[in-house]
């Protein structure tokens, strides 16, 4: 039976946010909380490795009160445990304590054989926490995975590595973080979802913990964002396309079948 | 054993409002709603009357997530190039602040959220699929193969019942049964709105057009304004849309926000969000048979709500109907009988409510609303009026008899047609 962990983040839906052409800042007042998207695709895998070779998945993120919603809808697609790591020191964590705080939670939760990330987040978009997490715990990882096979304690998995597929066969414990469109994730059920809400979630903060004050939150971050600036578009003003290369288009359109 | 006493289908304003009223008597309640958080995609005008909310909710008007309070009111007749207005602004809306603004994917929340803490299971991002039905009774709903039973439904699914209809508990929507209504929020400063409208930080402006200009549509038009941003909109009977073949309702909204009196007051204003909705306005003929053998049907979906191209309510009369359902149920549930007969209270207690008594009232009311004329001659006339009495041209003055007669004159309406018109009005408003 595998001990499965899958690391998710809230992010403000992409839709919803936009720049405020003043402050030319993030605008997110609009946005709803969805779960960043490549995570979605790490609760898949994890739900398929635990359907063929058996195992219990947790579900952990580190976040406001309100993330609870994030884990019961990753709940409601198959994941058994959710826990909420929240605590106002968590607070303003950049990427180094965020990855040491989630690797603390890891240990404190009995360790895992495998850990799921998404490869990235849509908001911050470092893709340094899968790795963090790993390395804080010593355990071994591949990054941008698609695909998971397990095999007598060991991974082998599917890596994309620009352009071409990387097969690598790596160790357990570890930490396997997953592409955006890996899968197809299934849909939560009403059913499952009900089961999760009788469950709950657990709640886990720094008096359980009991981390170091200055390698948490905003205190153990090491990062100072000076100035934020946005890129104007780079195609602002496209050349209109010519009759040749609609023709082209209309053409390739018409051989594959989609217009007739 | 059912899993629950209740299954409530659709976290708008009536099913929150069914749950609050159940899950706090103690009966166990599930409330499912397709979007997360739940009710984050409706839409409404925006202005709320919380009179039935405060008998579940005594402390909403401090806690729920509230706009502005109503302090100045407005109805007015749009034309080409003019307004004709009337501005009621009073100390007594002030005094009793029932009547705000809200933004439907804040307020939706955090009703469900006082579900939740009623007590009731929430689940949202959850669309059910079916009503199960058993021995003619509806025992349930399906989602993704799985069955979830109770020992009744409250049907809360808005405006277009797609469970209800499917299960043959009520006809499909039919064109003269609803409007269309489109929307915009406006982002515009605090400071902007307050100058702008005369406001305080915390008092605001509600106006409903009757759109003389866009012919024979029978268009509406509301404007009303929020802390940080302006809901306006456009709503027209469907069939007319169809009628005049207009598909893109897009235009018609433009057409209200180039308004010469509109459009300096969305001027710096930038659009941060678009939607389309449908209203009921089939009045009594469209309410369905309203309970059966395990299940009632509330809000929208019931067919409830009050327009009359000045007012323009759908909020007030779903909270109702959902807490009256809900002491249906919990009445059914003391007796044990979820059966037709002993959830005919609903209706009952429906009869004895402003919900039906407004329906038979205004029965007629579709044809006032209905009467293109409202639209399309009575703006114009009035306009014509007020120029011949308000603007010195260097003409002999005439009585407004005269006025009237060559008004009707030149937009060739017969004074018996307007006088029948006014009349009929007159009977059903
Ligand atoms: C405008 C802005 C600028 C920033 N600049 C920096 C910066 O320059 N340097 C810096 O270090 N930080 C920065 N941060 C903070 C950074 O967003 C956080 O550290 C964040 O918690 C983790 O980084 P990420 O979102 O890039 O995650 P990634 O490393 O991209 O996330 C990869 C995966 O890790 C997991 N994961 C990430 N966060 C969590 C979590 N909270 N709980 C559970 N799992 C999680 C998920 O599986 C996720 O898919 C910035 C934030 C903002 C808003
Ligand atoms: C443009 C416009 C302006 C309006 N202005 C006003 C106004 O100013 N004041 C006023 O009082 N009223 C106004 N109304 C009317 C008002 O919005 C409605 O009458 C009111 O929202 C009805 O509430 P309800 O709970 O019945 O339906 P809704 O609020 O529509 O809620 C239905 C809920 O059911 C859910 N649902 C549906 N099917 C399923 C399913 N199968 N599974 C799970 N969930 C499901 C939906 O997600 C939704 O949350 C306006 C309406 C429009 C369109």
């Amino acid at each position: 039976m595998l001990k499965i962990a899958v690391m998710i983040k809230q992010v403000p839906d992409s839709q919803d946010i936009s720049i405020d052409p003043v402050t030319k800042t993030l605008n997110r007042s609009m946005a709803r909380n969805v779960v960043n998207p490549p995570d979605v695709n790490a609760t898949e895998a994890a739900i398929q490795l635990k359907d063929r070779y058996g195992g219990e998945i947790t579900v952990i993120t580190m976040g406001p009160p309100m993330a609870d919603t994030a884990l019961l809808q990753l709940m409601g697609m198959g994941a058994d445990n959710g826990v909420l790591v929240t605590d106002r020191v968590f607070a303003g964590a950049d990427t180094w304590p965020t990855g040491f705080t989630l690797a603390s939670v890891a240990d404190f939760l009995g360790g895992f054989d495998v850990i799921f990330c998404g490869e990235e987040t849509t908001d911050s978009s470092t893709g340094h926490v899968g790795p963090g997490i790993a390395e804080f715990l010593d355990y071994e990882q591949a990054t941008y995975v698609h695909k998971v096979e397990y095999e007598n304690g060991f991974l082998i998995v599917v890596r994309d590595i620009e352009g071409a597929e990387e097969t690598i066969k790596i160790g357990t414990p570890a930490v396997l973080t997953i592409t955006l469109n890996a899968n197809e994730p299934r849909n939560p059920t009403l059913k499952r979802k009900i089961d999760a809400y009788k469950k709950g979630i657990r709640l886990v903060t720094n008096k359980e913990l009991q981390l170091d004050p200055a390698c948490i939150g905003l205190k153990g971050s090491p990062t100072i964002v000076k100035d934020m600036k946005t890129v104007p578009d780079p195609i602002k003003n496209p050349s209109k396309p010519t009759i040749e290369e609609l023709d082209k288009v209309v053409s390739v359109l018409i051989e594959k079948g989609v217009v007739k | 054993m059912s899993d629950y006493d209740a299954i409530v289908v659709g976290a708008g304003n009536a099913g929150s409002a069914a749950a609050i009223t159940m899950a706090s008597k103690g009966l166990s309640v599930l409330l499912v709603d397709r979007s997360d958080p739940p009710g984050t995609k409706n839409l409404s005008g925006g202005v709320l009357w919380g009179n039935d909310l405060a008998k579940i909710l005594p402390k909403w008007q401090s806690e729920a997530p509230l706009e502005r309070f109503i302090q100045d009111k407005k109805i007015g007749f749009l034309t080409e190039k003019s307004s004709i207005i009337i501005d009621f602004k009073t100390k007594i809306f002030e005094e009793n602040k029932v009547g705000h603004t809200v933004l439907r994917s804040k307020f939706d929340p955090w009703l469900a959220k006082k579900a939740r803490e009623a007590g009731a299971t929430v689940i949202p991002g959850i669309t059910v699929e079916s009503l199960v039905k058993k021995d003619g009774k509806i025992i349930g709903v399906e989602e993704s193969g799985d069955v979830v039973t109770s020992n009744v439904v409250v049907l809360a699914e808005g405006i277009n019942p797609r469970l209800a209809i499917e299960a043959g508990l009520r006809p499909p929507l039919q064109d003269w049964e609803v409007s269309v209504g489109v929307k915009e929020i406006i982002k515009l400063s605090p400071q902007k709105i307050e100058d702008r409208f005369n406001l305080s930080s915390t008092s605001g402006l509600a106006s409903e057009y009757i759109m003389g200009n866009l012919g024979e549509l029978n268009a509406g038009a509301f404007f009303y304004t929020n802390k940080d941003s302006i809901s306006l909109g456009i709503v027209a009977p469907m069939e007319r849309l169809r009628e005049n073949g207009v598909t893109h309702t897009y235009d018609i909204i433009e057409q209200f926000k180039e308004h010469p009196s509109i459009a300096p007051l969305i001027d710096g204003g930038t659009v941060a969000e678009y939607g389309a909705h449908m209203i009921p306005e089939g009045g009594l003929e469209m309410v369905p048979q309203l309970f059966g053998d395990g299940y009632m049907i509330v809000g929208d979906s019931a067919g409830f709500g009050f327009s009359n191209g000045l007012v323009l309510q759908g909020m007030n009369y779903a909270f109702l109907s959902g807490i009256l359902a809900g002491e249906a149920a919990v009445e059914a549930k003391s007796r044990n009988d979820f059966s037709s007969s002993s959830l005919s209270t609903y209706k009952r207690k429906l009869d004895n409510s402003y919900v039906l008594k407004d329906l038979r009232t205004f029965k007629d009311i579709r044809k006032v609303t209905n009467n293109k004329s409202m639209y399309t001659t009575y703006p114009k006339m009035l306009e014509s009026i007020l120029l011949e009495m308000l603007w010195e041209r260097g003409q002999p003055k005439k009585k407004v008899r005269e006025i009237l007669g060559s008004c009707a004159a030149d937009l060739n309406v017969g004074k018996l047609k307007t006088a029948t018109d006014f009349y009929y009005m007159y009977r059903r408003m």
